[in-house]
């Protein structure tokens, strides 16, 4: 495994270059360049905050910063899951003329991603500051093991809808049915206690995503670390998935350009 | 010491009836089942036993589906083989498809940065490279327009160049020798011959015989992914010259210099 690791750090400036690529490409002609990809949750925030508000009184000033980091971590997964699909015949013609290991084109799909999710987050927490002041420094430097995580996660994920999606054209499309209904089982856009007081904790408890957008709301938004448990149900998550992305590359990576 | 061993090499693909199936039927058609989506199995490659030392320039020649491009990729480690070993020793270098393998969104300058990349070079040891690649090229100020306006000659044009500033150990060739225009051509001939003599071990596959004789010191004719005749290239090519305008005669079972002939 260390060898396959090294092979790909070896091409570094190869997957590196695809990814600045990518982002060039969909930012250059817009004015508003990079904004637009903070213009989404921001919106999306803007509005379940006002329905939210109205509706049922909430306090735009903690459910603000708490829906829009929910939302940002939403966006990067769904990124990893749909556009991992199609990762692989992104790379097919260098998959065709060159053995270099096919987690490389997983990666330009999730770095892709995460260079979405950093000024997000950004955003997050100079509106947690604006609402709440300074009270989160102390624990902000808790938000890169996170980050680590969330990527590893995201790459595994990747791996597994770009080989699913090479033998099943269909996943994509089962992936986006499925995420909108993860979207709902997952407290994005509502608070955990909310489902725990109908007596439906589990629905979140055992839900890994929910272990993981707590992991940024916690450092961020009550300026606390999370709880072991919490970091607990991340890792076994992600070293779940990882085992999975392992698993695919071991069984099908080498016969995986039969089938694109 | 760069070389290709290649022992008891077999390829089979395997083609389903119905190809690339959605999950939903997949699950619900029962179409993992062998007799709900039979398939075919294709021997790409059997068989194969292949020592190439270093300094050797082998030419594959045969009929189309032969097998010559699946072995060339097989020994480029794109294809996985079924069963048996290939070993390379040395650095690899692949001349398949100048065509494939660009970034239609990104200019020619970064297209050129993205190959090398890929094979395996750095910022640092590019260095010069990209201007020698540029200036080959012939594209100028067309080196700045996304490679999607690009006409195809201008892609061959920039494959070629690309793909040949290199110099690698093991040289893989499929059929491309025929670079852009006629100008251009003369140009890339000369060039690959001087990859060629840099190159420490080549293998070529072409249907251009004056080619092969010219540049290969040694023949394998495949047929139907097998090794039918291996030695000597005149030999050789005058046997698979004569098969294939029907102007055959019984040959030795041996033949001189090392070469065998498979049954």
């Amino acid at each position: 495994m260390s060898d396959y690791v090294s092979r790909v750090w070896k091409l570094r400036y190869f997957w590196l270059s695809l990814v600045r690529m990518d982002l060039h490409a969909r930012y250059s002609r817009s004015w508003l360049g990079f904004g637009w990809s903070l213009l989404h949750p921001i919106a999306m925030t803007a509005v379940i905050c006002t329905v939210f508000h109205k509706l049922f009184g909430m306090d735009i000033r903690e459910f603000g910063p708490y829906l829009l980091t929910g939302l940002c971590f939403w966006n990067y997964f769904a990124a990893c899951s749909v556009m991992g699909c199609t990762s692989l015949q992104q790379g097919e013609q260098y998959i065709r003329q060159y053995p270099a290991p096919v987690a490389i084109y997983s990666l330009r799909t999730v770095l892709g991603a995460g260079f979405h999710l950093l000024p997000a987050l950004v955003v997050v927490i100079a509106l947690s500051w604006w609402f709440k002041g300074f009270g989160n420094l102390s624990t902000l430097p808790m938000l890169l093991p996170t980050l680590v995580l969330v990527f590893l996660f995201g790459w595994a994920l990747s791996i597994m809808t770009g080989f699913a999606n090479a033998y099943f054209p269909d996943t994509q499309h089962l992936i986006e049915v499925a995420l909108q209904v993860l979207f709902y089982a997952t407290p994005i856009i509502y608070p955990p206690d909310m489902m725990r007081s109908r007596g439906m904790g589990w629905f979140v408890d055992y839900n890994p995503l929910a272990a993981l957008v707590q992991l940024f709301r916690d450092p961020i938004l009550a300026g606390e670390m999370s709880s072991l448990t919490t970091y607990c149900v991340s890792a076994g998550a992600v070293a779940l998935m990882g085992c999975g992305a392992i698993f695919t590359l071991v069984k099908f990576e080498r016969t995986i350009v039969f089938e694109l | 010491m760069a070389s290709i061993v290649l022992r008891d090499l077999d390829l089979t693909f395997h083609i389903r009836q119905e190809r690339r199936v959605a999950l939903k039927s997949y699950l619900l058609r029962g179409l993992f089942r062998k007799c709900n989506n039979p398939h075919t199995t294709v021997h790409a490659l059997r068989g194969i036993d292949l020592d190439i030392h270093e300094g050797e320039r082998l030419g594959i020649v045969g009929h189309n589906g032969s097998g010559k491009s699946t072995l060339l990729k097989v020994i480029a480690g794109v294809y996985p083989p079924t069963s048996g070993q290939c070993l390379v020793d040395g650095d690899i270098s692949s001349l398949f498809d100048f065509t494939l393998g660009f970034e239609p969104l990104a200019n020619g300058r970064d297209n050129i940065l993205y190959r090398a990349y890929l094979q395996g070079e750095t910022p640092k040891s590019i260095g010069g490279k990209i201007e020698e690649i540029a200036e080959f090229s012939e594209l100028g100020e067309f080196l700045d327009t996304p490679v999607r306006f690009y006409s195809s000659g201008m892609i061959v044009r920039l494959g070629f160049s690309i793909a040949t500033a290199i110099e690698p150990e093991v040289l893989l060739v499929d059929e491309c020798l025929g670079a852009g225009d006629l100008a251009f051509q003369n140009k890339a001939r000369n060039r690959m011959e001087a990859m060629f003599d840099k190159a420490r071990v080549i293998v070529m596959v072409s249907h251009d015989l004056g080619s092969l004789a010219k540049f290969c010191d040694r023949i394998i004719w495949m047929d139907h992914g097998r090794i039918r005749m291996d030695g000597p290239t005149d030999l050789v090519l005058q046997r698979y010259e004569e098969e294939m305008t029907g102007d055959r005669h019984d040959s030795p079972a041996v033949m001189p210099g090392g070469m065998r002939i498979a049954s």
